[in-house]
């Protein structure tokens, strides 16, 4: 029985780069459309709440947009999807079922964190802080 | 000394008959099942399966979901072969709503299910590698199989877990730019699959450890309905792609491999043939890939099915997986069936464990601590009279021997 030069194999890779990826220290690649974190842009968002509904884990809540945003009238409920990256299995679900395509797509994939980790600050990151008098004025309206 | 042993009158002889427990952590494979091996020295008298460790109610919850929530729940019936279980289901789907997916959906998912065969077969080969002791093979297969995982996330966008399936189509398409990626890593596989192929044929220990070891014929085969690679191994050429002709298969050239050996060898090397398949038939499909739309817009899907039910098969890595959904119509499955293979070849496979050695369970035993639960029972002999007869142990107990 011939034996398999497997010898050579191993000489080679004792002088070559580690094929493990030191992960905290060094990025691991990911394709650029791979499915990572995702928000909702809350310009495009009309709160109509079908992701939510779609959600195959429901990871998603529907919230009020808190005060001093100023919000699109096309959401006249004032409210918006917050996605929990804990519960999420990143299928896109709601970026697909999305009818105004109002989510964000990103191939972020770290988030392990200690505290909940949601898309509320992200969301909210999309809207224009109202100052105080117009505010008031679509509150009103 | 010799005037003891005159005064004896008894010999009291006890053929142990051991229970292994293999499992339910990690036996061979990641998966919580419980053989119990009964051992007779070093070779096996009888063993027993024991499932259920890991029951999830994922049928039952199909019934509340939707049928659209579904689609994702069954990609994660199992992870290695999530995208066969979704296309089985999602083929289901189709049936009911009768609608037909365009042909470069159908060379997408076939070609998304051929990247999967490859790396589900790849490790589970590795796995082979690292239970007869191999642990270098099994390093250096994981790491090419990384190649093939990337392969999948280019094409569906997640390197295990694919959400690649919806009804009517995909859900991404594929560019020239992604093709090309895709082409240069087959190319850098192919070689090393090669490799591993005469590894496994060649190498001194792989063949000690698996040649002539649980040898199945196709009698067996057929009479305890084994499905997938072990039957294909054993000489019984049953593969659905072919039979069914679903997605691009009918379209697709393609060759059923089947060995006669029926041992474990030929299990493996069944394994790095269609692998070698696979790899033809991903070429073939980014080479010949139709044009026109692949990704159906899922804004516009019909939310409520009609009444009605199906029952598709696909050929997943493991053997014929099964799926039957019943709508009563409305926005939830009534009934969802799914018949996994890996079920049926690891319960029915379990009297063909008799006979052979501890060592040879495909299990790693040396990370348990064996538990000798009982001695059934034990032969006593008269020396006087010269017979042996055989007493239970709460006999022997209570002086009746």
């Amino acid at each position: 029985m011939a034996k398999v030069p497997l010898l050579k194999d191993v000489l080679k890779l004792i002088f070559s780069k580690p094929a493990t990826i030191q992960y905290p220290r060094e990025e691991t690649p990911v394709e650029p459309d791979a499915r990572g974190r995702q928000y909702a842009d809350l310009s495009k968002c009309i709160g109509c709440s079908l992701c939510m509904i779609e959600c195959p884990p429901k990871a998603i809540r529907m919230e009020k947009i808190p005060e001093g945003y100023e919000v699109p009238k096309r959401n006249a409920r004032k409210i918006y999807p917050v996605v929990d990256y804990f519960k999420c299995i990143y299928c896109y679900r709601c970026v697909t079922v999305c009818p105004t395509k109002a989510y964000v797509v990103t191939n972020e994939y770290r988030l392990a964190s200690d505290a909940p980790v949601n898309s509320r600050e992200l969301s909210l990151s999309t809207l224009k802080k109202a100052s105080q008098e117009p505010s008031q004025g679509e509150g009103e309206g | 000394m010799t005037e003891e042993v005159s005064k004896a009158d008894k010999v009291v002889e006890i053929p142990m008959t051991v229970e292994i427990p293999v499992g339910p952590q990690h036996p061979a494979v990641h998966e919580p099942i419980l053989i119990k091996v009964y051992a007779e020295g070093e070779y096996v008298v009888k063993a027993e399966a024991y499932t259920g460790y890991n029951h999830r109610g994922v049928e039952k919850l199909a019934e509340k979901k939707t049928f659209y929530q579904d689609i994702f729940l069954c990609g994660r019936v199992c992870g290695i072969c999530n995208t066969v279980h979704a296309d089985c289901y999602v083929r289901a789907l189709e049936h009911i709503l009768n609608k037909e997916p365009p042909p470069r959906a159908k060379y997408l998912r076939t070609l998304a299910m051929e990247l999967e065969r490859l790396h589900s077969h790849m490790l589970i080969l590795a796995v082979t590698a690292e239970i007869v002791g191999f642990d270098t093979l099994f390093m250096h297969m994981m790491r090419d199989r990384e190649l093939i995982m990337k392969a999948k996330e280019i094409v569906t966008g997640n390197r295990v877990l694919a959400d690649y399936i919806m009804v009517g189509g995909v859900r991404r398409d594929l560019n020239s730019e992604k093709i090309d990626k895709l082409k240069k890593i087959l190319t850098k596989v192919e070689p090393r699959i090669r490799y591993y192929w005469r590894v496994f044929e060649e190498d001194v220990t792989l063949n000690k450890r698996l040649v002539e070891v649980g040898r199945l014929t196709p009698a067996q085969v057929t009479s305890h309905g084994l499905l997938g690679p072990v039957a294909r191994a054993s000489g019984v050429a049953t593969d659905s792609r072919y039979h069914d002709a679903y997605d691009a298969y009918a379209e697709v050239p393609f060759r059923i491999v089947t060995r006669k050996e029926g041992d474990c060898m030929a299990r493996s090397l069944v394994r790095f043939e269609e692998m070698q398949v696979s790899l033809e038939i991903c070429r073939y499909i980014l080479n010949h890939l139709p044009e026109g739309e692949a990704v159906p817009d899922e804004r516009r899907l019909p939310r409520r099915f009609p009444e009605g039910e199906a029952f598709t098969t696909v050929e997943a890595p493991r053997g014929e997986l099964t799926y039957y959904v019943m709508s009563k119509g409305g926005v939830n499955p009534y009934r969802v069936k799914i018949r996994t293979p890996s079920y049926n070849n690891i319960i029915n496979t379990v009297p063909f464990y008799v006979g052979h050695m501890i060592a040879d369970v495909p299990a790693i035993l040396a990370s348990y601590d064996p538990c000798i639960s009982c001695m059934e029972r034990v032969v006593v002999i008269d020396l006087r009279k010269g017979i042996r007869k055989k007493v239970s142990m709460r006999d022997l107990a209570k002086g009746e021997a």
